[in-house]
C-alpha cells in the first residue's frame, strides 16, 4: 500500500494507543552526545519514546541511528574508546550513571539484531539462557516461560516438536524470531530491533512485523530500519536522524505526510538516501 | 614495428607456456619427493613392525626387542604437554581475541612474540628447560620432557584459539551480553561453543607437532633403555631412540629405528588429517 | 509493568569480580607467551657466559673444536648453519614459487585443494623422519648416482669447481641443503600461495583486459603486489631451515671442519648441539654448546621477527 495510506492506518493505531496507554514516556533521552574514539557521533539528542507503542528511527546510513539505539542497553561498554554524556531515563533512571547495574538495564531492555545470531545451541537452550542465568526455576516453570515466549514470538508451533534439535537448522526467519523468544523470554520491558528485517525475505519480514503489532501490547518497541516504508507500517512514532542529529520526531502519520523540517522532507521524498 | 609485433607475441605466449610447465614442473617436483619419504618410511616401518615392538622394551645391541617403553615415555610426555599448554594456549588465545580491547600494544605484542615463537627452533625451547628446570632440579626426568613440549604446544593452540575466536561474529557476543550475562558467561559459555571445532583442531595439531619432536627431549627426559614408571626420572621416547638406534651402526637397531619412525609418521598424518577434516566437517554443519 | 518481568538480583558486584578474576588469569597466561621468549633468550645467555667470558668475540670467529684442550669456536657450525640455509633458499624459493603459481593460476579448481593438502603434508612429517630417509635412502642416492657425476662434471670448473669436488661420500652440505630446502618449501610456498590469492581479482581483471598473458599478469601485476609479503615468506623459510635439527644432524657428518667443498660433511649450530651435548664433560664444553645456542636463537629471531613484520604489512593493507 502507499505509503500515505500506510501513515494513516497507523496514526488510527497511535490514536488508540494513545487513549490507551497515554502519553506516557518510558525512555527519555537529554542531551545526549556519543564519541567514538574521539568521534562525535551523536549530537545533542533529545527524545522520548512513549510506553507501549513502536516507535521507529529512520536516516540514511551513518546517521548515527544504530548507535543511538546501542546506547539504550548500553553495549557499547564492551569496546574501549566509546563513551556517552548526558542522560538516558528509564522510568526516570539515568541509565548512564555509573551506579546503575548492567545486568539490571538489560533484564529490562532486550535487543535483536540485524542478523539472527542463535547460539550453537538447541532452541529451548537459546529461549533459555538468559532465564537460567537470571532465575533460579524449576523444570516446569522453565518449560513453561520457554513455550510462552515462543508463542510470543509466533515460533511456538512451527518448533514445538523440536525443540532438542539444534537452531542452526532454522530458516533465516525462523532464527530471527528465535532470536526475539530468546530477549523477550527475559520479559523486559523495552525490546530494541536494529533493523531486524533487513536481511530477511519480504514474506518473513512481514511475519515479523506482524508480530510486532502484537507485541506492543506488552513491550515498548524502538525499531531502527533504512526502510522508509517499514516505519510507517508499524511505527506509531517516528524519529529522524541525520549525521549524528535528531532532526525530527514526531508521529509517524505527522512526520511522512507534514514534515517540518526541510531536511526531513528531502529524506522521505527520497532526494536522497 | 609491424613484424615485430608477431614476433613479440609469441615470445610473450612462449613465456607464458614455459611458465606454466615450469609450475606444474616445480609441483610435481615436490610431491615426489613426498612420495618417495612415505614411501621408504611406509615400506621399512612395515617390515620392521610387529607384535614386539608394542611388547618388548628397548634391547641393548644385537638382542632383539622392541619400543614399548619408548612409546609409552613419548604418550605419558605428550600428554603432558598437552595437559600444560593446551589450557595454557586457550586461555592466552582468549585473551587476546576478547579481553585485550584496552591495551592494543600489550596484544600486539603477545601476537607477535607467539608468531615467533610458533617458528622458533624447537632446540632452543629444550634448552631453555634444561637451564631453568633439569639444571635446578638436579636430573632429566619425564615431567622436564613434557614442560619442553608444552612450550612447543603453547604457541600453536594460543594462534589458533585466538583466530578462531575472532571469526565468532560480533552480534554473537552482543547478543548474549545484551541478555545481561557477564562477560566470562558469555565467553565460556556461547564463544567457546561457537569457536570448539577450531580450537580442537588447534590442540589435535599441537599434538601431532610434538609427536615427532627429537630435539628438546635430549635435553630434558635424555633416554632410558629400561622401562621406567617414574615420569620424575630419565624416560625414553621414539624419537630419541630413533636418533639413538639409527646413528648407530647395528642392523637390529635400525630396523626398531623404522618401526619408531613408521609409528611417528602414522600418527601425525591421522592427527593432521583427521583435525583438518573434522574441522571441515564442523565448519559445514554449522552453517546449515 | 510486565507480570513475570525479572527482577535481577543486582549481582554485578559479584559479576563485576568474576569477570576482573577472569581476566586477569587470562592475562597472566598471555603474558606466559612473552616470558618463554624472554626467558628461553635470557637462560641461554646465562648459559653460554662461560663460553663467551673465556673466549670473547674470538669465539665466533674461531674454528678450533678440541674438548681435550678446551679451546671452542662457533665458526664451523656457524659456517655449516649458514651454507645448508643458503643451499636450502636456492632451491626451496624457485620451487615455492612454482607450486604457488601452479595452485593460484594454473591448476583447476577441483585440484587445488587437494595438491594443496598434500604439500602441506610434507610441512607436517617431522624432522626426524627427514633425518632418517636422508640417511637411509637419500644419501646412497647421491653418494651412488649424484655426487660422482658432480665431482665429475663440475669439479674440474674453473672457480666455483672447488665447491663440487670431493669424495662422494653421501653425507655432506649439499645433501643437507637439499634435505632442507624440500622441508623448508611447504612453509614458503603456503605463505606465496596465501599472499597471491589476496590479489584483488579487479587488478588482475584489469591487466588481462589489456591482454595480458597469465605469465605476466603474475610477474607483473601479482608479485609487484604482493613484494614485500613474500620476502617475508622466504624469511619464514629461512628461519625454520636456520634451526633445523635432526634432519641436518642426520645428514651433515657431524665433522668439525671447515672446507670449501659442499661434498665435504661439516657442522651446523643445531647438530653440533644435538649431537655433543650427552658428551659434554666440561663446564666450558657445555656452555660453549649454550653459547652456541644463543647464537643460533638471536639469529632466528631477527630473521622470523622480520620475516612476521613484512607478512603482516601486507595483512594491514587488507585490512585485516
Amino acid at each position: 500500500m502507499g505509503s500515505e495510506a500506510a501513515a494513516a492506518s497507523a496514526t488510527e493505531t497511535a490514536n488508540r494507543t494513545d487513549g490507551a496507554a497515554g502519553s506516557h514516556s518510558k525512555v527519555s533521552v537529554r542531551s545526549l552526545d556519543f564519541y567514538y574514539r574521539g568521534y562525535h557521533a551523536l549530537k545533542n539528542i533529545n527524545l522520548d519514546i512513549p510506553e507501549r507503542q513502536v516507535t521507529a528511527i529512520i536516516g540514511p546510513s551513518g546517521c548515527g541511528k544504530s548507535t543511538l539505539l546501542r546506547v539504550f542497553n548500553r553495549i557499547y561498554s564492551v569496546y574501549a574508546g566509546l563513551e556517552a554524556s548526558g542522560q538516558v531515563l528509564l522510568d526516570g533512571e539515568n541509565i548512564l550513571d555509573r551506579g546503575y547495574s548492567l545486568n539490571r538495564l538489560r533484564t529490562r531492555v532486550g535487543m535483536v539484531f540485524q542478523k539472527a545470531v542463535p547460539f550453537p545451541l538447541s532452541i529451548y537452550e537459546n529461549v533459555a539462557f538468559g532465564l537460567r542465568h537470571h532465575l533460579r526455576l524449576s523444570r516446569g516453570e522453565m518449560e513453561d516461560r520457554v513455550e510462552r515466549a515462543l508463542r510470543e514470538a509466533a515460533l511456538w508451533d512451527e518448533v514445538k516438536d523440536k525443540l532438542q534439535t539444534s537452531a542452526m537448522g532454522l530458516s533465516g526467519g525462523q532464527q530471527q524470531r528465535l532470536c526475539i523468544a530468546r530477549a523477550v523470554a527475559l520479559r523486559p520491558q523495552v525490546l530494541l530491533l536494529d533493523e531486524p528485517t533487513s536481511a530477511l525475505d519480504p514474506i518473513a519480514t512481514g511475519r515479523i512485523e506482524q508480530l510486532l503489532s502484537d507485541l506492543v501490547k506488552e513491550y515498548t518497541i524502538v525499531i531502527v530500519t533504512h526502510n522508509m516504508q517499514q516505519a510507517a507500517r508499524v511505527s506509531a512514532h517516528t524519529a529522524y536522524m541525520y549525521l549524528g542529529e535528531m532532526i525530527e520526531f514526531g508521529t509517524t502519520s505527522d512526520l511522512f505526510t507534514r514534515p517540518q523540517r526541510r531536511q526531513t522532507e528531502d529524506y522521505i521524498t527520497g532526494r536522497f538516501g | 614495428m609491424q613484424q615485430s609485433a608477431p614476433r613479440l607475441i609469441l615470445k610473450r605466449r612462449a613465456r607464458n607456456l614455459g611458465s606454466k610447465v615450469l609450475g606444474t614442473a616445480a609441483t610435481l617436483f615436490g610431491l615426489s619427493w613426498l612420495v618417495w619419504i612415505l614411501a621408504v618410511t611406509l615400506f621399512n616401518g612395515a617390515r620392521a613392525l610387529g607384535l614386539h615392538i608394542f611388547t618388548d622394551i628397548t634391547p641393548p645391541p644385537g638382542a632383539a626387542g622392541g619400543l614399548a617403553n619408548a612409546l609409552f615415555g613419548s604418550a605419558v610426555m605428550s600428554l603432558l604437554g598437552i595437559a600444560i599448554g593446551a589450557p595454557l594456549g586457550i586461555a592466552a588465545g582468549t585473551y587476546l581475541s576478547e579481553f585485550a580491547e584496552r591495551r592494543p600494544i600489550w596484544r600486539e605484542t603477545i601476537r607477535f612474540v607467539n608468531d615467533i615463537l610458533l617458528s622458533a627452533p624447537s632446540i632452543v625451547l629444550g634448552l631453555f628447560v634444561y637451564t631453568i628446570y633439569v639444571r635446578q632440579v638436579g636430573h632429566f626426568s619425564g615431567i622436564a620432557g613434557g614442560i619442553a613440549l608444552s612450550l612447543i604446544v603453547l604457541p600453536v593452540v594460543v594462534r589458533t584459539t585466538d583466530e578462531t575466536l575472532r571469526l565468532v561474529p560480533n552480534m554473537m557476543r552482543e547478543a548474549a551480553l545484551s541478555l545481561g550475562i557477564p562477560r566470562w558467561k558469555v565467553t565460556v559459555q556461547v564463544l567457546y561453543r561457537a569457536a570448539a571445532p577450531g580450537i580442537l583442531t588447534g590442540v589435535l595439531l599441537g599434538l601431532a607437532r610434538i609427536t615427532g619432536e627429537t630435539a628438546p627431549l635430549l635435553f630434558t627426559a635424555l633416554n632410558n633403555q629400561f622401562w621406567n614408571n617414574n615420569i620424575d626420572g630419565p624416560t625414553a621416547s621414539v624419537p630419541v631412540v630413533i636418533f639413538q638406534f639409527a646413528m648407530s651402526p647395528y642392523d637390529a637397531w635400525h630396523s626398531l629405528a623404522w618401526a619408531g619412525a613408521f609409528v611417528v609418521t602414522m600418527v601425525v598424518l591421522l592427527l593432521s588429517v583427521g583435525a583438518r577434516t573434522f574441522l571441515l566437517k564442523n565448519r559445514i554443519d554449522s552453517n546449515g | 509493568m510486565n507480570a513475570d518481568a525479572v527482577e535481577a538480583r543486582d549481582r554485578t558486584a559479584v559479576e563485576t569480580r568474576q569477570d576482573t578474576l577472569f581476566r586477569f588469569v587470562l592475562f597472566g597466561a598471555a603474558s606466559v607467551v612473552l616470558f618463554v621468549l624472554a626467558g628461553a633468550a635470557l637462560s641461554m645467555l646465562w648459559g653460554g657466559r662461560l663460553a663467551f667470558q673465556t673466549f670473547g668475540w674470538h669465539f665466533i670467529f674461531s674454528s678450533d673444536w678440541d674438548p681435550v684442550g678446551k679451546h671452542f669456536g662457533a665458526l664451523v657450525p656457524i659456517y655449516g648453519t649458514l651454507a645448508s640455509s643458503a643451499i636450502a633458499m636456492v632451491i626451496a624459493v624457485p620451487v615455492s614459487f612454482g607450486i604457488a603459481l601452479f595452485l593460484t593460476e594454473i591448476a583447476p579448481g577441483w585440484l587445488q585443494a587437494p595438491i594443496a593438502a598434500a604439500i602441506e603434508l610434507l610441512a607436517g612429517i617431522p624432522s626426524i623422519i627427514y633425518g632418517m630417509w636422508g640417511l637411509f635412502s637419500f644419501v646412497p642416492f647421491m653418494s651412488e648416482h649424484v655426487l660422482p657425476w658432480i665431482n665429475d662434471h663440475l669439479g674440474p670448473l674453473p672457480w666455483i669447481g672447488v665447491l663440487f669436488s670431493g669424495p662422494p661420500l653421501g653425507i655432506g652440505m649439499l645433501t643437507a641443503g637439499i634435505v632442507l630446502g624440500i622441508m623448508v618449501i611447504p612453509f614458503i610456498s603456503s605463505v606465496m600461495r596465501d599472499v597471491f590469492r589476496t590479489v584483488p581479482a579487479s587488478l588482475k581483471e584489469s591487466a588481462y583486459a589489456l591482454g595480458s598473458t597469465t605469465w605476466e599478469v603474475v610477474w607483473k601485476v601479482v608479485l609487484p603486489y604482493t613484494r614485500s609479503a613474500v620476502v617475508g615468506g622466504i624469511f619464514l623459510g629461512l628461519g625454520r631451515a636456520l634451526g633445523e635439527t635432526m634432519a641436518v644432524t642426520f645428514v651433515l657428518g657431524n665433522a668439525h671442519q671447515l672446507s670449501a667443498s659442499l661434498l665435504m660433511p661439516g657442522n651446523s649450530i643445531a647438530a653440533t648441539i644435538a649431537n655433543e651435548f650427552t658428551e659434554a664433560d666440561s663446564d666450558l664444553y657445555l656452555s660453549s654448546l649454550i653459547a652456541l645456542g644463543f647464537l643460533l636463537f638471536v639469529v632466528t629471531l631477527i630473521v622470523l621477527a622480520c620475516a612476521r613484520l613484512m607478512l603482516h604489512n601486507l595483512a594491514r593493507r587488507e585490512g585485516r
